[in-house]
């Protein structure tokens, strides 16, 4: 009886102990996160005090970030959700396509084509900053979405994870598919998209992020005066302006973090099986 | 009726196309392009208004300069600096959370998400929320240190001292990024048979034994994933030092005055920038070279196996 309790009492401060040391690792690992909010509701000036103090109303930083008029920060954000969503939507649709044949079909080159392609992967993407904007400045693109989205819309990474799903879809539901006279097109439309929406949806949230912060990219292809900057593009370049309102820099801040922390929360199942996919079953 | 197989071929490279095509003009095209470039250099000639197709051609001088450059062999120097620094630290900090994590506590999902969570926010927004943490005298690193009576970095904060910059660029990257590390050794524990743990309680493993003989040989195809990447965000680093440190601060290293964290990437960039476009370039094929070689080694070192 005694052991049993004795044992209870050992399983008790273990699990007390491990929760300690896991508060502590989340504790770190949010700190910038918390801090981040806390400086944001702070009142003007005192963005460096300790005591905790709040602006009135509370909200009264991002208000005047959102209405700064020399500041257009709703264009920021505007522009960085038509970036990602437009690069998350197109890399999905063309990584789908593509990771569908390589998985279901049989043509020539096939095998070479997708070993190269995926020898590229090692390459630093460093590599690609001053080719890349010579050709968008050859195609005259500065300052424009297409500029931004498009030389980044082809992810091999993408090619990858949906031909690892799509090659467990049912071959045979195709074959019966093509005997009852469905086209190509239609195949792909309506049996290989619903069935692999869910691995859809990951590549997209994965690809959304990835153009949400492809800060170097959106650094270079626009110049200061452009109406496309996106909201890190447009802290950096007006880090000047707001060097001594750390406040109002927080509050900007959040924007940008906030809605990726919201996705993450409602969808992060599918953020970290994709991860998991594209790293380890290889 | 055309051959099956030719059909098919047809069918493909049209679903391919899309990608292919963007793929081709963005990422092929410009791996040859950035070669052409790299024996071109911007002269005082050059039209402004096409800059790119009006360069001069100059043979290997682009390169032979790099390697005349002191700043070039500094930025590398730091690269494996940076390299060195985040990678251990990073494995250390994923495998860490993973192994606490691997209990069935109640709520240890929840704290699954909160260690993954920075993972997904924006570089370039995080390298500034440091920054300001890393202030000297107002930061709030500061202040805790001082008040525990370490005042060493009370007049340069972190990044301002050549000795820390780049630790404190690698610590916020490394409390980052241990997340997505976590998730990968997590999936790989938790692949392991419950039953070799319980045989080695048996036969009277202690927990170290256990994480020697068990865990850690079963986590080395993740270790080497790591380190590949790793490696490659070490080349790729910018975001993070274009927000906290600018390169700097400056320090002198062999007599000569050098920035702290002027990583490759951040040196590139600085070239770039200056429109120094065909240096640039021939410090990217620089890169590539250094990425094949490593990739080389890692792939003799998995194949040994």
């Amino acid at each position: 009886m005694s052991q049993v309790q004795g044992q209870k009492t050992v399983v008790f401060v273990k699990s007390l102990i491990l929760y300690l040391f896991m508060s502590v690792g989340a504790v770190f690992v949010l700190f910038p996160f918390f801090w981040m909010i806390f400086v944001a509701v702070k009142p003007e000036g005192q963005a460096f005090s300790l005591t905790v103090s709040f602006a009135k109303p509370l909200w009264k930083n991002f208000i005047s970030i959102w209405c700064d008029p020399s500041y257009p920060f709703w264009r920021f954000f505007i522009n960085s959700v038509i970036v990602a969503t437009s690069g998350g939507i197109l890399t999905t649709l063309f990584c789908a396509m593509g990771g569908y044949v390589f998985a279901k079909k049989d043509f020539y080159g096939k095998n070479i084509l997708f070993w190269f392609l995926l020898s590229t992967m090692m390459i630093p993407g460093m590599m690609f900053l001053v080719p890349q904007f010579a050709i968008i400045t050859k195609l005259d693109w500065i300052n424009t979405y297409r500029g931004m989205v498009l030389p980044h819309v082809a992810s091999v990474f993408g090619i990858f994870l949906m031909r690892q799903y799509i090659e467990t879809v049912p071959t045979s539901l195709i074959e019966s598919a093509k005997i009852d006279g469905a086209s190509e097109l239609q195949i792909f439309g309506k049996i290989i998209i619903p069935l692999s929406s869910a691995v859809m949806t990951t590549l997209f949230l994965l690809t959304f992020l990835f153009h949400w912060s492809n800060f170097l990219w959106h650094l270079v292809v626009n110049t200061p005066d452009s109406s496309k900057l996106t909201i890190p593009v447009g802290l950096a370049l007006f880090r000047g302006q707001y060097q001594m309102d750390w406040e109002k820099m927080m509050a900007a801040s959040c924007f940008a973090i906030i809605p990726i922390v919201i996705i993450f929360l409602i969808a992060q199942k599918f953020f970290i099986e994709g991860l998991t996919t594209g790293a380890v079953k290889e | 009726m055309l051959k099956s197989k030719t059909r098919e071929t047809i069918v493909s490279y049209f679903f391919l196309a899309p990608f292919l095509a963007i793929f081709a003009s963005f990422l092929l095209y410009p791996i040859f392009y950035s070669f052409y470039l790299s024996f071109r250099t911007v002269s005082p000639t050059t039209d402004m208004f096409s800059v790119f197709t009006d360069m001069k051609f100059v043979g290997f001088s682009n390169y032979l300069r790099l390697l005349k450059d002191f700043d070039f062999w500094w930025s590398l120097v730091s690269t494996g600096y940076y390299a060195v620094l985040y990678i251990p630290l990073s494995i250390a900090a994923s495998l860490m959370l993973a192994i606490l994590l691997n209990n069935q506590l109640k709520g240890h999902s929840l704290f699954r998400s909160a260690y993954f969570l920075p993972n997904v926010l924006d570089m370039f927004v995080v390298g500034i929320i440091w920054l300001f943490i890393y202030a000297p005298h107002y930061g709030i690193l500061d202040r805790i240190l001082t008040q525990l009576g370490i005042t060493y970095f009370a007049e340069k904060g972190v990044l301002a001292n050549g000795k820390t910059a780049m630790l404190g660029v690698v610590a916020a990257l490394v409390l980052k990024n241990a997340g997505f590390g976590m998730i990968l050794f997590l999936s790989a524990i938790q692949n392991i048979s419950v039953s070799i743990y319980e045989a080695a309680d048996i036969d009277g493993a202690n927990e170290w034994q256990k994480f020697k003989s068990i865990t850690l040989p079963l986590v080395v195809p993740i270790i080497l994933f790591l380190i590949i990447t790793g490696t490659i965000g070490a080349l790729n680093a910018f975001a993070e030092i274009y927000a906290m440190t600018g390169g700097g601060p400056q320090m002198v290293v062999a007599g000569k005055t050098v920035g702290a964290t002027n990583v490759s990437g951040y040196y590139l960039f600085r070239q770039f920038e200056r429109m120094n476009y065909g240096d640039a370039a021939a410090i990217s094929y620089f890169l590539l070279a250094i990425t094949l070689v490593i990739s080389y080694i890692n792939v003799k070192l998995l194949h040994r196996k």
